[in-house]
């Protein structure tokens, strides 16, 4: 149907895509009785991240997330109330404020209570949490020197470090699941992690941990987290986390159903918050009282939601603006269901337009993305190695003004000739159809004018 | 009108940039502009607890912050590292440090004392500490240290030594002795004394301890480690971790250097001891060092990190830069200590060569403050009543010590006033009253629950 603003900014190019009908206002403003506000229009969303770089085509919104601004004019002013009365602030206003938020969130992922429901700062600070009791495990004797824990190939690389810090280092063993990329069918990925746990248990070691990404960073794959968590139980796995980094606003989270004992996702990824800020839940069970924040300040004992609202003096003001994110979101048509339809939706669309237009392939099927897709780059490109794919982005932003992160993928034995680069696309509601076009015509121009790898500097 | 630097010929390890010669020091109608976002009708005599920010500092942090959210990739890339380099850079030198690889910028001493204290529980988990070797602290060590000792050396079978420190205090022989008494006994049944935690400036009640002699007993005595929360001394107190001689040595930026929440340093002395030391958020950093894995542990606001460079500008405003500060404040509140404590017929909790920009000064024994719950009554009433912010603290009497009286009874209380360069005499004219109104109405500390 025709809008009123069908020559809305986002409508350059004629013709009916998903991306450009989705950016036109819906046939009617809906206001209700109760008078919510009205559903944004494209020029709100424009007017709301009028504060991003206008030069680049920003479809990176997987690393850094975005923020609208009336969010952040709310951060500002709860930075605001603590600057002018500090004491005030801690004593009277900073404990409701957070808990408010927590249980913003334990209604939005289906948790049982509140106080599953922590929040941290990212889910970096979350992994330490979860594997630091991993540690203690050990040096108390919990745990026997040699048990295992497991966890993805491609698991994020703070998470492999944290690992490291706190279960190598502490005498458990670490088996990986290899996950084949480009990635076919859920089956692979739940065959490939059936073997590992079996590795993990060979010689009558236990399996304490299991580390699963919901959706992984890169290369990026929605991961059937709910089938395999099903088989840790079966398998006699102690402990589930999932590692939600890009869960929340992108993919469907509900704790219940996953069933996994630790799930952190970041709220400034793909829920509108300012950074940083992200919820780490743990279901209530025994296994879990000795969880704590590793800075310890004078609620340390009191759980770990409590230890994580107070760890000394500092800006806890991302942490309260959860509500402004979710009033933002529900101006938009079916609140945050409709967000993650629409931008999987259009980044499955943009996807295949640039694998079109470039002879590739992406790098998974569309119902095993989320919100974010791999796109091959045509080979003759020649990225061999990490280094390339790195100065190949920084070529990208600063010769093009197109900002997206690149992956190598090596090839394996046997393979020739074959796509080596991907790039992993994200779609926001502030993407428009020009970002991509940006960035399918900048690799058209290197393949064009000859570039290869090889020939940047420190390649 | 134009003034001479006055600290031309100081040395050059004091500050990195001095003022230009041209421009004009600071007025007191732009040192109130600075603080206007200061809550106007509170008497706010508690800079030590959450510190203070002036506005040039702040719109300088907005200005990062809106660098990062223009452009996240593009300022994680080319701008964060080199930023937070740059501040490390002037603390390096604040502090007479001898390399910046000895800097880490961490969230605050809270954070610092996990990472020292973690260490040390792996140390004892890894066996390279033997159960019941032991560690050091002040009594009225900061809460967040004792229990984070609690969590790291408690837990890993280790045991902690306690020094209480005689309050009121009359000079630093009485702190020095009380030390080397705990420490006899520490080692008394053979066991070693791995760290030794000591407070620069104590929190509550607040005094100004003679970190450098304590430091120098520790190495006489064959204390391995001795790590310094500073938290309230940069800007406050003269800070040279060199003279001071510890391995480790944390102050918060965000409470006496006026920065943003939250920022500080932890140095740790340049040593095969300090190589293992780690955040315990650990990023992909993790093994490049501590300064580095500080630098990024994962996506965050670091604005309050990369300000630095533009609070020395504020700094250096002033009249002798943060010396000039520093000895102002000291000065002032002494002084408003001395008005306090005279109008009440109290006394002083420290001399003042023992205080710097905090003293503590006796409450009336009339208020009847006679627990940690009184305090915190007091302190509400005082607020919420008489638009006072001042923290209390409840002087528990000890067996055998001989109490402070005033004409009426015991002083069981005293308040921790601050002075920082927004202060004004009606702030503590107006906490006089305060109390002198309660005492004239003939209320006790219970009588306020109620109201």
């Amino acid at each position: 149907m025709a809008s009123p603003l069908h020559d809305s900014p986002n409508a350059a190019v004629n013709g009916t895509s998903a991306v450009e009908a989705k950016s036109r206002l819906p046939k009617r403003s809906r206001l209700h009785a109760d008078s919510s506000p009205p559903l944004f229009t494209p020029s709100d969303i424009l007017s709301e991240f009028s504060h991003h770089d206008p030069t680049v085509a920003r479809i990176n919104n997987g690393s850094f997330g975005s923020c609208p601004s009336s969010v952040v004019s709310a951060q500002h002013d709860f930075q605001l109330q603590w600057l002018q009365q500090p004491d005030d602030f801690y004593f009277n206003q900073l404990q409701p404020k957070i808990l408010q938020s927590r249980t913003i969130i334990k209604d939005l992922i289906n948790a049982d209570h509140v106080d599953e429901v922590s929040i941290v700062d990212n889910a970096t600070t979350a992994a330490a949490i979860v594997l630091q009791q991993m540690a203690w495990g050990f040096a108390e004797g919990k745990f026997n020197h040699g048990d295992a824990a497991v966890m993805l190939h491609y698991a994020y690389g703070a998470v492999k470090k944290s690992v490291e810090a706190y279960v190598t280092r502490a005498g458990g063993c670490v088996f990986e699941v290899p996950l084949p990329f480009p990635a076919n069918s859920v089956d692979e990925i739940v065959h490939e992690f059936r073997q590992a746990l079996q590795r993990g248990k060979q010689n009558g070691r236990r399996v304490r941990l299991a580390v699963i990404d919901h959706v992984t960073s890169m290369p990026t794959v929605v991961i059937p987290v709910k089938e395999l968590v099903t088989i840790c139980r079966e398998e006699g796995v102690d402990q589930v986390f999932v590692d939600a980094a890009h869960g929340i606003g992108c993919v469907d989270v509900d704790m219940k159903q996953i069933g996994a004992d630790f799930y952190t996702s970041n709220l400034h990824k793909w829920y509108f918050c300012p950074p940083s800020v992200a919820f780490l839940y743990c279901k209530r069970s025994i296994n879990n009282s000795d969880l704590h924040h590793p800075v310890v300040s004078h609620e340390y004992g009191n759980g770990l939601a409590i230890e994580s609202a107070w760890i000394g003096t500092r800006d806890y003001s991302a942490q309260l603006v959860v509500p402004k994110a979710l009033e933002f979101i529900n101006r938009f048509e079916d609140g945050i269901d409709g967000i993650k339809k629409r931008n999987h939706e259009s980044v499955v669309e943009m996807g295949k337009m640039l694998v079109e237009a470039w002879g590739t392939h992406l790098g998974c099927p569309p119902e095993m993305c989320s919100s974010m897709v791999m796109v091959g780059l045509p080979a003759y490109l020649g990225i061999s190695s990490d280094r390339d794919a790195l100065n190949l982005r920084t070529c990208l932003r600063e010769k093009f003004g197109v900002e997206v992160p690149i992956y190598y993928r090596s090839p394996k034995d046997g393979e020739d000739g074959v796509v080596t680069g991907y790039a992993r696309i994200s779609y926001q509601v502030y993407n428009k159809v020009e970002d991509y076009y940006k960035f399918r015509d900048a690799i058209n121009q290197l393949v064009h004018n000859a570039f290869t790898c090889a020939s940047l500097p420190n390649s | 009108m134009q003034h001479e630097d006055p600290r031309n010929g100081e040395s050059a390890h004091r500050s990195s940039k001095k003022p230009k010669l041209s421009s004009k020091f600071i007025t007191e109608s732009d040192t109130r502009d600075e603080f206007s976002h200061h809550q106007p009708r509170v008497a706010r005599i508690n800079n030590g607890s959450f510190g203070s920010c002036p506005g040039s500092v702040l719109t300088a942090q907005r200005h990062w912050q809106l660098q990062f959210l223009c452009q996240p990739d593009a300022f994680y890339f080319n701008t964060l590292r080199d930023g937070i380099t740059a501040s490390r850079k002037i603390i390096k030198d604040l502090i007479n440090a001898d390399h910046v690889d000895e800097v880490s910028l961490v969230d605050n001493a809270t954070t610092a004392a996990a990472i020292v204290l973690q260490r040390i529980g792996l140390s004892f988990a890894e066996g390279k500490f033997q159960k019941n070797d032991t560690v050091l602290m002040l009594h009225c060590a900061f809460q967040a240290v004792k229990k984070s000792i609690q969590a790291y050396v408690t837990r890993a079978g280790g045991s902690v030594i306690e020094v209480r420190l005689p309050f009121p205090v009359n000079s630093e022989e009485e702190i020095i002795s009380e030390f080397k008494k705990s420490i006899e006994e520490g080692k008394s049944n053979g066991r070693k004394i791995r760290l030794a935690i000591i407070d620069h400036i104590t929190s509550m009640p607040s005094v100004v301890i003679p970190v450098k002699e304590l430091v120098r007993i520790c190495r006489a005595e064959g204390i391995e480690q001795v790590f310094v929360d500073a938290a309230h001394a940069i800007g406050s107190v003269k800070v040279d971790v060199k003279e001071v001689g510890a391995d480790f040595y944390v102050s918060n930026l965000h409470k006496w250097f006026f920065c943003p929440p939250s920022v500080a340093f932890l140095y740790c002395k340049n040593s095969t001891s300090s190589s293992d030391l780690h955040h315990p958020v650990v990023s992909h950093e993790y093994g490049n060092g501590l300064p580095i894995e500080s630098s990024w542990i994962g996506t965050r606001d670091y604005s309050s990190q990369l300000v630095v460079p533009s609070v020395l500008d504020f700094v250096n405003r002033f009249e002798g830069g943060i010396d000039g500060i520093m000895k102002r404040n000291h000065d002032e509140v002494v002084k408003m200590g001395k008005m306090l404590a005279e109008s009440w017929g109290t006394n002083l909790g420290t001399p003042p060569e023992m205080s710097a920009a905090m003293i503590m000064v006796g409450l009336p024994s009339r208020l009847c403050l006679n627990s940690e719950e009184d305090a915190v009554t007091l302190r509400s009433h005082l607020r919420d009543h008489y638009g006072v912010e001042v923290p209390i603290f409840h002087q528990v009497s000890k067996d055998g010590e001989e109490e402070v009286r005033d004409k009426d009874g015991f002083i069981t209380g005293y308040v921790r006033i601050s002075h920082q360069v927004y202060n004004k005499l009606e702030d503590y004219e107006k906490l006089r009253d305060a109390i002198n109104q309660l005492v004239e109405d003939g209320k006790t500390c219970k009588m306020l629950y109620t109201e």
